[in-house]
């Protein structure tokens, strides 16, 4: 009697397992040993569209060669175990209700890929969509015409634009910055710069308020004649009184002077004047000014008396970081130079009182102990005229250069409306792990 | 009185043997749900530690630019988004695969040897780089889970020379297991000459080629003899938004070994030591060579072009022994590229590179700890691009309690 009742025992125990066991369904530790499937899908759609190669073939006609190529890419880069499905679906919207169409699906299996795949989408626009911008002239505003003057002259060389010309930089910085000035115009020599140093328009342009850019770096070009006489300082053997002249004429027609990269006003330069003459590192047509020709330069914007002054002003404190208002910009205009650079030419605070300026600056401040160093900034007079340095290391990076001006001036951007249909595609990518894990 | 007796001790036997057996199998449920649970917990942290290291650039963003440690750490490129890798950021990793360390008199420092193919060199100063632990403790794991991260080009591209009367190089696209055909190869090839002084120049061709069927291209060049010229050769494969890189060179120094070591001297201002060989290693050979050596870098552009950039004491002279000078050129440390050194002494030419951000060269890395004998190891795989060149991240984790009571894990 008592065996028939532990048996009834036997059975509430092994009936109370099973039910347990049922209940409770614990994964195979073994199943946990395979990789994140969707985060390798995800990365897997950003790699192959890291240049763009993804988005162009969706958009493709599905007999085009390059789904076949996709496919190859594909098996290549993933795992020999894991199998795909990739499918793209087209989006379109009618009346409020989206849906998403099947254009096109390419595998390296048959069938299902089972209930253990993972998948990822992506979304990409058409790579013939084009948003049209439209942007204010600088001084549209004012009612002033500005214009902007880029010096291209064939008789100069130039220092520390490495890789570069000026006159490689001079036909970048027209592609980017003519759009926002009513007039550009290449300054095609040194005796072009004479003329307007002189006053005297190229091409019926204004003069006054203008902005000029240095695309030699850190030589500037000198024209012959009354420059190369009256700028050189002959007691010092140096045309740091050209740097002078300049920097009084840039406040006499309240221009921008703009240095792109390094020490401003270094170097004088032009191959004829100083055909046999080199700048200390075997570049003839250049001549040697030294730190002296940034110190002319300001006193001549500030309206001091000439004084020579061969003092070093700038300062080295390296890696410097974007400013916010800078990040901001470069959003606005599309313009994106890295935000981190490189400043050993960074000019001192001390300069703002001594010469009358105030600082656009377009990196943050570098931490102490180099918190009184400005890494490149636009510095304009209290009575007129400016100074954009930028005194980063080379190679120069023109896209800063076209940004700090930007920032300074800021133009505001007209944005056509986007409201094309049938541009945009998802691409889904679906893995599956195969075989044990 | 006996019957209920027998009935008492067969039912008691019966009872207790079900329930032993009852116990056993609610133990084996229970086994298997701990360590499903611990093992989770090492694949979560496995996705998590994959999470922090190739989408954040680490505290500074920049600090694969700086010398110094950073306050956190990731890879990501802080000038890209997604799964892009700053080139700079792993070279100040130190790799626990490379060719060990190797100790330079001339300023006194160790340098980590991360080892590459013929003619490349990549020597980074063991005090600026990043190990193990600090990473572990800057990544919150350090005690608790070792990892080891690997970062290897996804197309490996091998170059091999063919026996032939003039030079015909054979170029090999290989996938994870499978030959790359269809890829478009940007080759370019410098092939170093006496030039007009002391230091030798190069001269420079480039093409286009594309792999066959087997994943292979040959590639001729009547003008170079196989042997007598020396040369470098770089070749860009691309195929379907993947891209890869393989390089081979040719020295031709008659018995002689390489005569140029070339060391990273600054993360932050891109200087590059150019030392004597004979200065680095314990080389017996007489007369030691009196070299001269060329230095150009070329910067690697978006469309895989190599771009010539000049750099300060691009030509010079490095000599052997005491108090002889090395020589030092600095490179555009925001800009990636190679370091292309050719050096001459009298009849015999060699050339080195050092790549400039991992990608330039397809270098790989890997870092961290050894996680052979560990009881479970969770993987992790990504795609990323390192220099717009594909890579594969493979991150192992496993924790590190394992060791305490492990299946005969030695401690």
């Amino acid at each position: 009697m008592r065996t028939v009742e532990v048996l009834f025992v036997i059975i509430i125990i092994f009936g109370a397992f099973i039910v347990a066991t049922q209940f409770a369904v614990l994964p195979s530790p073994r199943q946990i040993f395979g990789t994140n499937l969707r985060e390798l899908a995800v990365s897997t759609l950003q790699t192959l569209d890291a240049a763009g190669n993804l988005t162009r073939t969706v958009f493709k006609s599905p007999s085009d060669p390059a789904w076949e190529i996709l496919k190859n890419a594909l098996s290549t880069s993933l795992p020999p175990n894991i199998v795909y499905n990739l499918s793209v679906f087209e989006i379109s919207s009618s009346g409020g209700v989206v849906t998403y169409r099947l254009v096109a699906s390419i595998s390296d299996t048959e069938g299902d890929l089972g209930a253990g795949s993972e998948a990822a989408s992506y979304l990409v626009t058409s790579p013939n969509v084009t948003f049209s911008i439209t942007p204010e002239k600088i001084g549209e505003k004012s009612g002033k015409n500005i214009t902007l003057y880029i010096l291209n002259c064939n008789d100069a060389n130039g220092w520390w634009i490495t890789g570069y010309t000026g006159q490689t930089l001079a036909a970048d910085l027209y592609n980017l910055l003519s759009p926002y000035f009513k007039t550009t115009i290449l300054v095609n020599s040194t005796s072009q710069l004479g003329l307007l140093l002189n006053g005297t328009a190229l091409r019926g342009e204004t003069l006054q308020d203008a902005v000029l850019i240095n695309t030699f770096g850190e030589a500037v070009p000198i024209p012959a004649g009354y420059y190369t006489t009256q700028g050189y300082d002959s007691s010092r053997s140096s045309y740091a009184k050209y740097a002078y002249i300049l920097g009084q004429r840039v406040h006499q027609y309240n221009w921008t002077w703009v240095s792109i990269v390094g020490y401003p006003f270094y170097y004088v330069t032009n191959t004829i004047t100083f055909a046999s003459t080199q700048n200390d590192w075997g570049i003839y047509g250049m001549k040697s000014v030294g730190a002296a020709g940034l110190n002319a330069f300001l006193q001549g914007l500030d309206s001091q008396s000439y004084s020579y002054n061969s003092q070093w002003i700038t300062g080295s404190p390296g890696v410097v970081q974007f400013n916010l208002d800078a990040s901001y910009y470069s959003n606005y205009y599309g313009v994106y130079p890295s935000p981190y650079q490189t400043a050993t030419r960074a000019l001192p605070t001390s300069i703002l009182s001594t010469y009358h300026l105030t600082a656009t600056e377009i990196f943050n401040r570098p931490p102490s102990p180099n918190q009184n160093w400005i890494a490149a900034a636009t510095y304009r007079h209290t009575g007129g005229g400016a100074l954009t340095a930028i005194g980063l290391t080379r190679i120069p990076d023109i896209r800063v250069t076209a940004l700090g001006l930007l920032m300074y001036y800021c133009p505001t951007i007209y944005r056509s409306e986007f409201g094309a249909s049938g541009t945009s595609r998802l691409v889904t990518l679906q893995l599956s792990q195969q075989g044990g894990a | 009185m006996a019957g209920p007796t027998i009935d008492h001790m067969v039912s008691i036997t019966v009872l207790i043997a079900a329930l032993l057996l009852t116990f056993g199998l609610y133990n084996q449920v229970l086994a298997t749900a701990f360590a499903y649970q611990r093992n989770h917990q090492v694949v979560m942290k496995a996705v998590d530690l994959m999470n922090t290291i190739c989408l954040s650039p680490g505290n500074p963003p920049d600090w694969g630019h700086t010398n110094s440690t950073p306050l956190g750490f990731g890879l990501q490129d802080p000038e890209s988004a997604g799964y892009t890798l700053s080139p700079y950021s792993i070279m100040r990793l130190t790799s626990s695969s490379g060719g060990g360390l190797v100790y330079y008199p001339k300023t006194g420092l160790y340098y980590n040897n991360v080892s590459l193919g013929s003619g490349g060199s990549l020597l980074m100063p063991v005090g600026d780089c990043i190990d193990y632990a600090t990473a572990s403790r800057l990544l919150g794991v350090n005690g608790s889970y070792g990892f080891q991260l690997s970062i290897t080009p996804t197309l490996n591209v091998t170059v091999s020379q063919v026996p032939a009367s003039y030079l015909i190089l054979k170029v090999e696209v290989l996938g994870p297991g499978m030959p790359v055909s269809g890829a478009t190869l940007n080759y370019y090839m410098h092939r170093v000459v006496a030039g007009g002084g002391s230091a030798p120049s190069f001269i420079t061709q480039s093409g286009v080629a594309q792999t066959d069927s087997a994943g292979s291209a040959l590639l001729e060049f009547p003008s170079i003899d196989d042997s007598d010229d020396p040369y470098s050769f770089v070749v860009y494969a691309h195929l379907g938004g993947l891209k890869g890189v393989g390089y081979y060179s040719h020295d031709v120094l008659r018995n002689y070994p390489q005569f140029i070591v070339p060391f990273i001297g600054n993360f932050e201002n891109g200087s590059i030591i150019i030392a004597h060989s004979w200065d680095v290693h314990n080389y017996t050979q007489t007369p030691v060579p009196n070299v001269f050596y060329n230095a150009t870098f070329l910067v690697l552009t978006e469309d895989f072009k190599l771009r010539q950039v000049e750099i300060v004491n691009s030509t010079g002279q490095v000599n052997y022994g005491q108090g002889k000078p090395y020589a030092i050129t600095q490179i555009p440390a925001s800009e990636s590229g190679i370091l292309f050194i050719s050096y001459r002494w009298g009849n015999r030419f060699g050339t080195v590179m050092v790549p400039w951000g991992i990608g330039t060269l397809g270098v790989s890395a890997t870092f961290g700890g050894d996680p052979s004998g560990h009881s479970f190891v969770a993987t992790e795989l990504r795609q990323v691009t390192v220099n717009g060149i594909s890579y594969q991240v493979k991150l192992a984790v496993w924790r590190l309690e394992d060791m305490n009571f492990g299946e005969g894990v030695r401690r």
